[in-house]
């Protein structure tokens, strides 16, 4: 267990490093050629506006924050449940996979986040369609990583417990499943990001609350800073989801580990 | 081989191509056919208000023939779009793998870069659309650049693992025959990298659309972006889904047109799988 603390230490280190050197240039960039703050303010005014409780109390962090935050993880968890539900669906039934493959394949090919202003016109502004657009955009690589992994298993093995007779709920639970989970997780990474983005997409276009909204509005007053700081908690939250999938990953599939340090 | 049987060649390849792609997507064509049969009927049998659902053939109406109210001009903004979408993935994909090939030349350069890359690569690129905006103000310009960057990275990433995914023994080989540098991308690397260029080219082929589209949508005067945009403000919502159709339509043209350069550029991928 220490080990693993004082590996994870030993990588995080030098990512905090690159963020640091990286805020120094530019701070160094703002201050020498002395750019307006309306083209690009420096990261200590970012902050500021992010931290600072003199400034901070006028944009109310917590309330967009916390839309944001709640529409990313319902649109994730929503993509992570039905993903992995019909990818399971559609490897056990060939009926299923006839029927549906077609369908997720015309939709993937479609750009899904133009269905956006569709889905405000039908439900409204709110939470719903912001969260609807992002599960619409994020729940293909779940579906299509899952199904490829629970296709991919050794055939030889299947002869095997063909041969002890395993029953076809055994096969899933105890072959198929297992074998896909680096699939499924593969996928979740990927769909962490695009719900990320279908929550702001959302925003953008009709809101009055999130992160998103906050971005469009601080744009229309040329408030710079503020659009930064919203820049950097956006992507905060998806590297937050994101290495938590891979903190999941690691609990889920142990054995993948050994082999690593191996 | 002269031109000519060349231009030949590569025409029945075409034709090859053609006729395969329509075998093999037969029984999708099918279902969607079935898809869009059970929407008009659906509609129409229960009497759905047309500003919650329409049906198809009034879309498609909308696009072809002069309606009573709001008339857009769709062939101008059917061509800004395409013309912005398109602008937006050539860059990408000549920017993309050109750079990808200069960064890969040099060993610690791609050692630096490509945490970086892919570290980029897991942010939602397109909240940075408002600034961009911000900085470049409306117009055609801005929305190229949306599309650039929210599709550059995928194929950066992709070029550069397929540039440097090539087995150590035959780099042993060639490199005890000799072989230059240059030979070396020019016969093993490149060639190495093209399922995975191409592989890039295709998921980059839809999101170059959508960052054009969702530039559109936050702040331009035409494009079809805009077109949805302004016809959700008046609940017209035939317009949106004419404008989805051109859209699908175009992104699937995109992928086909990336297909068929595949094809063309590595034929022996194709080979092996007839067999």
């Amino acid at each position: 267990m220490e080990k693993s603390i004082n590996a994870a230490i030993r990588k995080i280190v030098p990512k905090l490093l690159y963020f640091f050197i990286f805020l120094a240039i530019w701070q160094g960039v703002v201050m020498v050629f002395k750019i307006k703050v309306f083209i690009l303010p420096s990261p200590i005014l970012v902050f500021q506006h992010l931290l600072d409780p003199a400034i901070a109390v006028k944009y109310n962090w917590w309330r967009h924050i916390s839309a944001t935050l709640m529409e990313v993880l319902a649109s994730f968890i929503a993509t992570a449940i039905v993903g992995i539900a019909l990818a399971v669906l559609i490897s056990w039934s060939r009926l299923f996979s006839q029927l549906l493959s077609p369908i997720i394949i015309l939709f993937n090919s479609l750009p899904k986040i133009a269905l956006a202003p569709l889905f405000l016109m039908w439900f409204g502004y709110g939470f719903l369609p912001n969260i609807l657009v992002a599960f619409m955009i994020a729940f293909f690589p779940v579906i299509i990583n899952t199904s490829a992994g629970l296709i991919a298993v050794d055939d030889d093995l299947l002869d095997l417990v063909r041969y002890l007779n395993a029953s076809k709920l055994q096969v899933f639970v105890k072959i198929r499943i297992p074998n896909s989970l680096p699939f499924i997780f593969a996928g979740l990474k990927i769909s962490a990001t695009m719900c990320v983005v279908g929550s702001i997409v959302g925003e953008f276009i009709a809101a009055e609350k999130g992160l998103g909204y906050l971005l469009r509005d601080a744009q229309a007053f040329i408030d710079t800073p503020t659009m930064f700081a919203c820049l950097l908690l956006l992507s905060a939250i998806g590297l937050t989801l994101f290495s938590f999938i891979g903190f999941l990953e690691k609990v889920c599939m142990p054995w993948e580990n050994v082999q690593v340090e191996k | 081989m002269n031109t000519h049987t060349r231009e030949k060649n590569l025409m029945m390849k075409f034709g090859k191509f053609a006729q395969r792609s329509f075998v093999d997507n037969f029984k999708s064509v099918l279902v969607i056919i079935g898809f869009f049969l059970f929407w008009e009927l659906s509609v129409r049998l229960l009497h759905t208000p047309e500003y919650i659902l329409p049906t198809p053939s009034s879309a498609i109406s909308h696009l072809l023939f002069k309606q009573a109210d709001a008339n857009y001009n769709w062939a101008l903004h059917i061509r800004t779009t395409v013309f912005e979408f398109l602008v937006g993935y050539c860059v990408t994909a000549v920017l993309g793998v050109g750079l990808a090939i200069v960064i890969v030349w040099s060993k610690r350069f791609k050692k630096l870069s490509m945490p970086m890359f892919t570290f980029i690569n897991s942010l939602p690129i397109i909240a940075v659309a408002p600034i961009i905006l911000l900085w470049m103000g409306y117009g055609i310009k801005t929305n190229i650049l949306i599309a650039f960057l929210v599709s550059f990275f995928p194929v950066i990433i992709n070029t550069m693992t397929g540039l440097d995914s090539i087995e150590d023994d035959l780099l042993d080989l060639v490199r005890y025959l000799h072989a230059s540098k240059l030979q070396i991308f020019l016969k093993i690397r490149i060639p190495n990298s093209l399922p995975y260029i191409f592989s890039g080219l295709k998921i980059c082929s839809t999101m170059s659309i959508v960052g054009a589209i969702v530039g559109e949508f936050i702040a331009s005067d035409r494009g079809l972006g805009y077109i949805i945009i302004n016809s959700q403000y008046s609940m017209d919502t035939p317009p949106i889904f004419s404008a989805l159709i051109v859209i699908s339509l175009a992104g699937a043209a995109l992928y086909w047109v990336v297909s068929l350069f595949e094809r063309l550029l590595m034929p022996w991928a194709f080979k092996s799988q007839k067999v």
